[in-house]
């Protein structure tokens, strides 16, 4: 919460209530919600499985690790899988609970070291990095669509590519060392725009048989398919704007109460995009002396 | 050829880099020195332009920073990027195309491994890869011997003699003086953010056995080894 920029203790007071509200409300707009929510969970509890800590965890607990780590798991995720039961949502509950004590059977120092091999690797790093985090995320979304292809519910597949529109956004929120930006020989108008360039191929090329497939199976839904096609371009860009406005510095509350901001009114992106674009470029032109 | 002029640097109230006057010619190597804290990573930071400053660095590009190669002390590297893509990122960064790494490879470093699995030595390796194949004209080498094998390190020492054959400027700081007297044309001390001295080659063997006494003096006696 510190990260974010809130007080402990006013984190600690209004989390549980920003955490029902936020759920509630999933659950009343979609009737993927519990899917959703699983998905969310699983991600959440991701956090624990990092490398390092898990290589620590392993080396001061031996026999008993195992037990430690389901036990971090049921804790962290049990806020999800307490509202999961009182949506009574059962079976999901059971799934997200079977899922966590699974991850925790993994060997990370074995799993964690094997190179995922990734079409992004001529391009590094913000894609390459991503994917190979998020690569399971790519055919849980392609196997949606063909789900609601089959089943012809044309709104499971935009879920779907939207569900690889804000996998894609997740990749922006991490801030890379200054170095990495210095090295550019780029001006800071070349270095946004070859950045942006980039995310926009990448992304297209992730979600290319998500809209083939779309396009072909509900070729009537075609020109609500491309306008939420044409809404992810736009998220994407202010997402690679904001992070670099604040840069060198981790996005903080502020920025991500924008960002959800824009997902509740849209056109709002069009003040955004120009405003960011000129800050970051501020800030660019002093690690890449323009 | 980099001129400095008048170079000073404070954190908050805390003066770093004091009037610093330098100047770097092509061709040449040159050896900053100095203990833990005298100034030296700050210094080539300036340089760099990763930090601000007061006084003037001057040189023959309009950037110098998109002709400057820099190997930092610990390199920073993502996780889940193998060697092959950092070396990637970075080429790509200066817009050169790269074909064949596998046959550039001189440290023969596990290149389809992830990067931060590294030791490192082979951490350094990648990074000293990295920037000489972006093919800048100067060089800054904070501390490349370190962690390094033996090998390697004969490898780094012949790499700093062909750059300076190529006409490359290369600025090192090193703790390990004999690999310094054995590459730079010019070696400067630095302490408390002043370079206080400046040493050509023919003095180099005075200043490490000034440094020696300097450095070690009495401290040893003081454990009374028996």
């Amino acid at each position: 919460m510190i990260d974010f920029g809130i007080p402990l203790l006013i984190g600690y007071v209004l989390s549980p209530f920003i955490f029902i509200f936020l759920s509630s409300y999933l659950f009343e707009k979609t009737e993927f919600a519990n899917y959703i929510y699983v998905l969310f969970a699983l991600s959440f509890v991701s956090r624990l499985s990092e490398t390092n800590r898990n290589v620590f965890l392993k080396s001061i607990f031996g026999k008993q690790y195992k037990i430690l780590r389901i036990l971090e798991n049921f804790i962290y995720c049990l806020p999800f899988t307490l509202f999961l039961v009182y949506q009574k949502q059962f079976v999901f509950s059971g799934i997200l609970n079977l899922c966590i004590t699974t991850v925790t059977l993994f060997n990370y120092n074995k799993t964690t070291n094997i190179v995922i091999p990734t079409p992004f690797s001529r391009k590094p790093f913000e894609f390459t990095v991503g994917f190979r985090k998020t690569f399971f995320v790519f055919p849980i979304a392609y196997f949606l669509t063909y789900i609601s292809i089959s089943v012809g519910n044309f709104n499971l597949g935009i879920f779907s590519m939207l569900a690889i529109g804000f996998t894609c956004l997740s990749y922006y929120s991490k801030m890379e060392d200054e170095y990495f930006v210095w090295n550019y020989n780029l001006s800071s108008k070349e270095f946004l725009i070859e950045k942006t360039r980039t995310c926009l191929i990448f992304f297209t090329i992730l979600i290319l048989p998500i809209i083939i497939a779309l396009s072909i199976s509900f070729f009537k839904e075609i020109d609500v398919l491309i306008l939420s096609l044409l809404l992810c371009y736009p998220y994407l860009i202010t997402i690679i704007f904001i992070k670099y406005s604040f840069f060198p510095n981790e996005m903080h509350l502020s920025q991500g109460i924008l960002i959800v901001l824009s997902f509740i009114f849209p056109p709002i992106l069009l003040i955004f995009i120009p405003f960011f674009y000129s800050k970051s470029i501020k800030k660019l032109n002093s690690i890449l002396n323009d | 050829m980099i001129k400095i002029d008048k170079l000073s640097k404070f954190y908050g109230k805390k003066q770093v880099l004091n009037s610093i006057d330098l100047e770097f010619g092509k061709g040449k190597i040159y050896g900053i020195v100095g203990e833990n804290g005298a100034g030296k990573t700050t210094l080539f930071r300036c340089i760099s332009g990763l930090e601000n400053y007061k006084g003037t660095i001057s040189s023959e590009y309009t950037k110098l920073k998109d002709h400057l190669g820099l190997l930092l002390t610990e390199p920073f590297l993502f996780p889940k990027i193998t060697g092959e893509e950092y070396i990637q990122l970075l080429t790509n960064a200066r817009q050169k195309k790269l074909v064949n790494i596998e046959d550039r490879n001189i440290f023969d470093l596990p290149l389809k491994k992830y990067a931060s699995t590294y030791s490192t030595g082979m951490k350094k390796k990648l990074a000293l890869t990295a920037i000489l194949l972006q093919e800048n004209n100067v060089f800054i080498l904070d501390e490349p011997f370190n962690g390094v094998d033996i090998q390697s390190n004969l490898v780094i020492t012949e790499i700093i003699k062909r750059l300076k054959k190529l006409e490359k400027t290369v600025i090192i700081s090193s703790h390990i003086f004999s690999t310094l007297a054995e590459t730079c044309d010019e070696i400067y001390l630095m302490k408390n953010g002043e370079i206080i001295r400046k040493v050509t080659q023919i003095d180099f063997d005075n200043l490490e056995n000034e440094m020696k006494e300097f450095t070690i003096r009495n401290q040893i006696d003081k454990l009374d080894l028996k």
